[in-house]
C-alpha cells in the first residue's frame, strides 16, 4: 500500500474517461429506458409501465423488424463467405488480381443514399437488370416491389456496398499465412476445395471471426440509408428493421416513447448478440494460446 | 464485493430519482426568441423558389413592428418533424413553426397556441383552414392549397381519337383502353412505394363514389368503414391493378417523383397529382406544354355522388406555445400569408396560394379549371386520417395491389386502426 496520493492518482486519471461514458452514454440511456415507461399523446409524462412495450411487440410491424434481423443473422455466412472467397482467389493469383483489389473495394467507399440511389435505377421494374432478363426469356421480377424479394435485394446491395473492407481484412490476415503449408497441401495433391477447407479456413480462423463479428455490426447498424432510399421500409412493410421503425414512430408518428421502447429493445438485442459474440471470440482465443 | 454494492446502491438511487421525470415536456421549460426577435422554422426559405416570398413578408412584417428582428431556419424537410419533435419535447425552440396540413399539425397541436383571436380578418380572404383545425380551433394560417385534380395529357386522348374526358368510371375505363391499345400508354401513372398512390386516389376518386352525405361525415369522424360506397373505392383500387390500368411496378415507383416522371414522358395518360409544391400543373406544362395539360373531374361512379375537387390547406404557419408574445408571433404568421407574399409564391413557386384574390387567368387552362373549383371543393378524404392509419393503408394498399390480401380485410384492418388512431 502506498501513500494516499499514490492510490487515488489512478482513480483522477481515469475519472474524465469516466465522466464522458457516464454523463454522454449511460446517463442518456438511462433517461431513454424510463421514458420508454411513459405514454404518448394525452399520456405524454405519465408511467405508463410495460404499456409501450405490449404496443411493441403485438405490432406486426414491429414482429416483422424482429424477424429481419433474425433473416440477417441467418445470412451472415453468406455475407461473409463472399469476401472470403473472392480474397482466396485474389491470393492465389487468378489472372486479373491486381484489377480486381481495387474494383473490389471500390464500393465501400461510396454513401449508402448514392449506392441506393444506383440500385433504385438498375433494379428498376422497367429497369436494364430486368431487360436484361427479358433478354434471356426470364420473366421480369419486380426487385424492389415484390414483398418475398425486396429484403434479400437490400441485403444482397448492403453486402455488395461493404463487402470491400471484409476483403481488405481477409487479405490482412492472407499475409500471415504460412506459404510451406500451401505447398505442402499441393505437393501431396489436394484438391482447390480441400486446400479452403483443410489449411486456408483454419489458419484463418481469427480474421474469420473478426470479420464475422464487424459484419454482423454492420449489418445491424447502417442498413438505415439503404432502405430509406430503396424501400422505405416496404413493400407491405416487409424491409423493416428496429432501427427504420424507430425513425418512424418518433419521426414521423410523433411516439417519441414508443420509439424509446424500441430503442430500448434494440439495445438489449445488440447487447446479446455482442455478449454472444465476446464469447466466442474469447473462447477461440483461448484456444489458440 | 463492497464495492459491487455501492454501484448497485447508486444505480437504484439514481433510478429511483429520475423515475417519472422522463416526460416529453419538463415542467416550467418554456423559452423562445426574446421579445424583440422571432425564430421561424421550415423547410422552404432556403428554396430560391420562395425567397421573393419570404421578401415580401419579412417587408410586411416590418411596416408593422419596425424594431422586431426575424430569423428563418430552413430545416431539411426530410428530419423537419424528427427535429421538431425534439424541439417540442424539450419546451423550446422556433416561434413560428411550418406545418403540413392534417395529421401533422393535429398531431402537435398540443405545442401550439390557438389562432382563433388573431386571425378573424383573414378567414374570408383565404381558404383551406380545416386542414389546420382541431377541435373548432385555429392553429394555423393556410399558405398554399394542396388536392388531388386528375391531370391528363390531352395529346394521347386525340391521338386515340377521344375529344373531352369521360363523365362517368365506366367511360373512363373504356377510353383508357383505346389510348392504351392506340398509342401504347398505360391509364394511370403510379408510384405507391412510399403509400402515397392510395392516399391519392382515395381523395380524388372519394367524391365520385360518396354520397355528398357520407363524404361530409367522413371529413367529421363519423367514418363508417363497412359501407358498400367506402367499400367501392378500394375495390376501385384494387380494380386498377387488376385490369392492367396502372404504369408496372406501382409498389417499387416511387410517387416523388418518378410516377410523375411517366406521366411527363407520355407513358400515361391520366396521373393524380397535386396542386402545390410538386407534381402539380407547373411541373407538368414544362414537359406537356399547358395547352396539352388538362384537368378532369372524378369520372362518377355512384350516381349518388357529386364529384368535387379534393383540397386542404397545403401548408401554414403556427404559433408555438412557449412564445413569448403570442400576439406578435401570430402577426409574422399574418404576414406571411399577405396577399403580397402568397401571389410571390404563386409566381415564383406555381403554388395554388391560399389566397383566393390572387389573379391565375395567365397559368394555362389547368390552373384555371383547378382554381375554378376551389370554391365547390371539399376536404380531401385522406387529410382527415391519423398518420398512423395513413401509414397502414399505404402498406394495406401494396398488398391490394399484389393480390396478397382482400378488400374487406383491408376495410376491417383500417376501421380498427382509425377507432385506436
Amino acid at each position: 500500500m502506498g501513500s494516499r496520493a499514490e492510490r487515488l492518482a489512478p482513480l483522477v486519471l481515469v475519472a474524465p474517461a469516466v465522466l464522458i461514458i457516464v454523463v454522454l452514454r449511460l446517463w442518456p440511456l438511462v433517461l431513454g429506458v424510463n421514458f420508454s415507461f411513459t405514454g404518448d399523446g394525452d399520456r405524454n409524462g405519465m408511467m405508463v409501465g410495460f404499456a409501450n412495450y405490449l404496443t411493441l411487440f403485438s405490432d406486426p410491424l414491429f414482429r416483422t423488424a424482429l424477424r429481419n434481423v433474425g433473416l440477417l443473422v441467418l445470412l451472415l455466412p453468406v455475407a461473409v463467405a463472399i469476401p472470403g472467397l473472392l480474397a482466396t482467389f485474389i491470393y492465389l493469383r487468378v489472372p486479373g488480381h491486381r484489377l480486381y483489389r481495387g474494383v473490389y473495394f471500390f464500393p465501400a467507399v461510396l454513401s449508402p443514399v448514392i449506392v441506393g440511389a444506383i440500385f433504385n435505377l438498375l433494379l428498376a421494374f422497367d429497369g436494364p437488370l430486368n431487360r436484361l432478363l427479358g433478354g434471356l426469356g426470364l420473366g421480369p421480377v419486380d426487385w424492389l416491389g415484390d414483398p418475398g424479394v425486396a429484403i434479400f435485394t437490400v441485403v444482397g446491395v448492403h453486402v455488395w456496398a461493404t463487402f470491400g473492407m471484409a476483403l481488405v481484412v481477409f487479405l490482412a490476415g492472407f499475409a500471415t499465412l504460412d506459404s510451406s503449408l500451401l505447398d505442402a497441401a499441393k505437393v501431396d495433391g489436394a484438391s482447390f476445395a480441400q486446400t479452403i477447407w483443410h489449411v486456408i479456413v483454419p489458419s484463418l480462423s481469427r480474421t474469420i471471426q473478426f470479420v464475422f463479428v464487424t459484419t454482423m455490426i454492420g449489418m445491424l447498424t447502417s442498413m438505415f440509408g439503404l432502405l430509406y432510399v430503396m424501400t422505405s421500409g416496404g413493400p407491405e412493410g416487409s424491409t423493416y428493421l428496429p432501427e427504420y421503425y424507430i425513425w418512424i414512430q418518433q419521426g414521423q408518428m410523433n411516439q417519441p416513447a414508443l420509439a424509446s421502447a424500441a430503442s430500448t429493445a434494440l439495445f438489449l438485442i445488440m447487447l446479446v448478440v455482442g455478449l454472444a459474440q465476446i464469447g466466442i471470440l474469447r473462447r477461440a482465443a483461448g484456444k489458440e494460446d | 464485493m463492497k464495492q459491487r454494492t455501492l454501484w448497485t446502491t447508486a444505480l437504484v438511487v439514481g433510478l429511483t430519482l429520475t423515475a417519472g421525470c422522463g416526460s416529453a415536456a419538463g415542467p416550467g421549460s418554456s423559452s423562445g426568441g426574446s421579445s424583440d426577435k422571432l425564430v421561424v422554422w421550415d423547410w422552404k426559405s432556403g428554396d430560391p423558389k420562395a425567397a421573393g416570398y419570404v421578401e415580401k413578408a419579412k417587408a410586411d412584417f416590418a411596416k408593422k413592428h419596425p424594431g422586431v428582428n426575424v430569423e428563418f431556419v430552413a430545416q431539411p424537410f426530410d428530419q423537419y418533424y424528427t427535429l421538431l419533435g425534439a424541439a417540442i419535447q424539450a419546451g423550446k425552440g422556433p416561434d413560428v413553426i411550418l406545418f403540413n396540413g392534417g395529421g401533422q399539425i393535429r398531431d402537435r397541436s398540443d405545442a401550439l397556441a390557438p389562432l382563433d383571436s388573431y386571425v378573424a380578418d383573414d378567414k374570408q380572404r383565404l381558404a383551406g383552414w380545416d386542414a389546420f383545425t382541431k377541435a373548432g380551433k385555429v392553429y394555423a394560417e393556410p399558405v398554399t392549397l394542396q388536392g388531388h385534380p386528375i391531370y391528363y395529357n390531352k395529346d394521347l386522348y386525340q391521338k386515340a381519337g377521344i375529344d373531352a374526358p369521360a363523365k362517368t368510371w365506366d367511360d373512363f375505363v373504356k377510353n383508357c383502353g383505346v389510348v392504351t391499345a392506340k398509342t401504347g400508354a398505360k391509364c394511370f401513372a403510379l408510384g405507391n412505394k412510399e403509400g402515397v398512390g392510395i392516399q391519392f386516389f382515395l381523395s380524388a376518386m372519394g367524391s365520385a363514389v360518396l354520397t355528398p352525405q357520407e363524404y361530409d361525415d367522413w371529413i367529421a369522424g363519423k367514418r363508417n368503414w363497412s359501407s358498400p360506397d367506402v367499400k367501392r373505392i378500394f375495390e376501385l383500387w384494387k380494380q386498377t391493378a387488376d385490369a392492367g390500368l396502372n404504369t408496372d411496378g406501382a409498389n417499387s415507383t416511387a410517387m416523388f417523383n418518378d410516377a410523375f416522371a411517366a406521366f411527363n414522358s407520355a407513358k400515361a395518360a391520366n396521373v393524380i397529382g397535386l396542386m402545390s409544391d410538386v407534381g402539380h400543373w407547373k411541373d407538368f406544362a414544362e414537359f406537356l406544354t399547358p395547352e396539352k395539360l388538362g384537368v378532369m373531374q372524378a369520372p362518377l361512379v355512384n350516381p349518388a355522388a357529386k364529384p368535387s375537387l379534393p383540397y386542404d390547406g397545403g401548408i401554414g404557419y403556427a404559433v408555438a406555445k412557449w412564445t413569448k408574445d403570442p400576439k406578435l408571433a401570430a402577426d409574422l404568421v399574418r404576414s406571411l400569408t399577405s396577399t403580397e407574399a402568397l401571389k410571390a409564391f404563386y409566381v415564383d413557386g406555381g403554388a395554388i396560394a391560399s389566397d383566393t384574390t390572387i389573379d391565375t387567368s395567365a397559368g394555362g387552362p389547368a390552373v384555371k379549371t383547378i382554381v375554378s373549383e376551389v370554391k365547390s371543393g371539399k376536404p380531401a378524404l385522406h387529410v382527415a386520417l391519423s398518420s398512423k392509419t395513413i401509414d397502414l393503408m399505404g402498406r394495406l394498399s401494396q398488398q391490394l395491389l399484389s393480390g396478397s390480401t382482400t378488400v374487406d380485410d383491408v376495410l376491417q384492418q383500417l376501421a380498427a386502426s382509425d377507432k385506436t388512431g
